[in-house]
């Protein structure tokens, strides 16, 4: 390995090291505070050495990695979530009594399979990236071992993972049948060359199912619900964000790769998908009275609209992707940051009831997550807003009017459900505690001047008051001056196409 | 031996390791299945970096790659068994289920 690939690699050795680094530390000494403090500072050296890395792009690592501007931006991405997500974890865990300092470790390792993910120009470094970050996130879900749904959320969502890399790992194996090759670049050239498919389009077939499930999209989305629901509010988090948008950023590199020709029976069965996703998301949220699995049926709609900007195919599109990942990835950490923060050590913050008159007891924590809600509708001056703008001004320019104009009746369908929990967060404190005592009679009714038992924590610690407060600046900075991100982005998927 | 005698065996690997998974018995059964699924993407993989010897070793790479994660996630796999065996009682997969709905 020369110096240049080492420098590339940076992001990837820091946060290796520094998983090495804190099984260390937690072998010498168990303290909470140092293992995250030492995680923290792995994650945030590993986001600065991505403008070190940035010095020798592009650059090619063995035919395995890749370090452009598109690797790097998505790396940047899934760091600055893994920061979020642990500066959460931190208040989340110190309430549970439980051996907390392990969950660092595997934070790092999952980062670690996201980072490996978007820089992957391979076929064995995608399956790498994909295990190091599934296998980590196994452990995760099921962490809160005193948790009743632990276990249960931990092997459902172990088997059909499981399932899903098998059949990637399969469709791989047909895919180089025909190609003879693993590698990305010589593998799309090889297909363009070939007269007919043969195996190759099966394999293609078997390794979207693969991706469709680490998306969640329909009709691989039925692990959702459960698992969001199932698994501790921090790990929704990082299961919503860095594994959805770490495989989406490859399936965008292999995808501009594609010529058309290649690419387009794959495109069709990957709009009714998109179509299929932004609909069933959309009216199975409708219906749900608990947050966490509501916002699990809205990110499989999230996924959806950000296929259709993906169907467009051209650079426009990619930058669309782009920004709207980054939108959802905000708005969507803000949202379950808020119900991390409510929830304690008994339950978590998850029944819309508990959020009836946030805004009355928690105003700042009510604001934060309407602005996560709103962005998530698509309401102007919030970052989703501008993400979704230019999903469908990518789909428009690429002439897909079905797919627009499926996005535009979802994102109706969507104001609704994300502004009936406003509403709730709006209304009155008694009218709650009114149906309450009517829903079980045999309690005596809450005093109407106390404040309701539930939820009880009290203080937002301090990393998650940081994280909660970076994001709220994002969710609206990136709402009224979209330009600088925009021009960000534009340079950074240029050498996709 | 010929190619197709290679493929004929992978592909009733990967249909056996389908059943396996799908039938649903036990979770042991759930995750040999994928086992033998992996295995018959492996069987693929080698055979071809065999027979078209002017494709390299990629293949063979990579089967000794999806060899090592695979065991990775057996034993995450079988650990989690364990705490669902502890809390459960048993493995059955349909018997696993006290989520809402």
């Amino acid at each position: 390995m020369s110096r240049t690939d080492l420098t590339a690699l940076s992001p990837l050795l820091v946060v290796a090291l520094a998983a090495v680094a804190v099984l260390l530390l937690i072998s010498v000494r168990r303290n909470h505070r140092a293992t995250a403090t030492l995680t923290l500072a792995g994650l945030v050296l590993g986001l600065v050495s991505i403008s070190w890395a940035a010095t020798v792009t592009p650059h090619q690592v063995a035919p395995l990695l890749i370090a452009d501007g598109y690797a790097l931006f998505y790396s940047a991405l899934v760091l600055a979530a893994a920061v979020v997500v642990c500066l959460l974890s931190f208040d989340y865990l110190e309430q549970r009594g439980e051996q907390r300092e392990e969950f660092y470790v595997l934070l790092l390792l999952a980062t670690l399979g996201g980072l490996v993910l978007v820089g992957a120009s391979h076929f064995v470094t995608l399956f790498l990236g994909l295990e190091i970050l599934s296998v980590a996130i196994y452990v995760m879900v099921a962490y809160a071992r005193s948790s009743p749904l632990a276990a249960e959320t931990g092997i459902k969502y172990l088997v059909l993972a499981g399932a899903s890399s098998a059949f990637l790992v399969f469709g791989m194996a047909l895919v180089y049948a025909q190609t003879g090759t693993l590698e990305f670049r010589p593998l799309v050239a090889q297909l363009s060359a070939i007269e007919g498919s043969g195996l190759a389009l099966p394999g293609m077939a078997l390794m979207l199912v693969g991706v469709g499930f680490k998306l969640a999209v329909v009709p691989f989305h039925m692990w959702t619900p459960e698992v969001y629901q199932g698994a501790p509010a921090p790990v929704t988090a990082f299961v919503a964000t860095v594994s959805k948008g770490a495989m989406f950023a490859l399936l965008l590199r292999f995808f501009a790769a594609l010529g058309p020709g290649e690419a387009r029976p794959l495109l069709v069965v990957l709009g009714l998908v998109a179509m299929a996703s932004i609909l069933a998301g959309n009216l199975l949220a409708l219906l749900e009275q608990n947050i966490k699995r509501l916002l699990a049926f809205s990110s499989i709609a999230h996924l959806g609209y950000v296929l259709v900007a993906f169907l467009a195919s051209s650079a426009f599109g990619d930058e669309a992707v782009t920004f709207y990942l980054v939108a959802y990835f905000v708005s969507t950490l803000a949202a379950f940051g808020v119900v991390t923060v409510l929830s304690d050590n008994e339950r978590e913050a998850e029944r819309i009831e508990d959020y009836r008159g946030l805004f009355w007891r928690r105003p700042l924590l009510a604001t934060l997550m309407t602005g996560a809600l709103l962005s998530l509708a698509g309401i102007p001056l919030t970052t989703g807003f501008v993400g979704k703008f230019a999903v469908v001004a990518a789909g428009v320019e690429a002439s897909l009017w079905l797919p627009v104009s499926v996005l535009a009746l979802g994102s109706a369908i969507g104001l609704y459900y994300y502004l009936r929990l406003v509403v709730v967060m709006l209304s009155s404190l008694d009218a709650g505690a009114a149906t309450e005592s009517a829903a079980d009679s045999g309690r005596t009714p809450a005093d109407p001047g106390q404040t309701p038992a539930w939820p009880r924590a009290a203080r937002v610690g301090g990393g998650a008051a940081l994280a909660l407060g970076l994001l709220a600046l994002l969710l609206l900075g990136l709402g009224l001056y979209p330009g600088p991100l925009m021009d960000v982005i534009e340079s950074s998927v240029s050498p996709l196409r | 031996m010929e190619l197709g005698a290679y493929l004929a065996v992978s592909a009733v690997l990967f249909v056996l390791g389908m059943a396996m998974a799908a039938a649903r018995r036990s979770l042991i059964y759930v995750l040999m299945g994928l086992e033998l699924i992996l295995n018959a993407a492996n069987i693929n993989l080698v055979a071809f970096a065999r027979f078209k010897p002017e494709i390299g070793l990629d293949g063979q790479i990579g089967a000794i790659f999806v060899i090592i994660l695979a065991a990775a996630e057996a034993a995450i796999g079988l650990a989690i068994v364990l705490n669902v065996y502890s809390r459960f009682g048993t493995i059955r997969p349909d018997d696993i289920d006290e989520l809402r709905q």
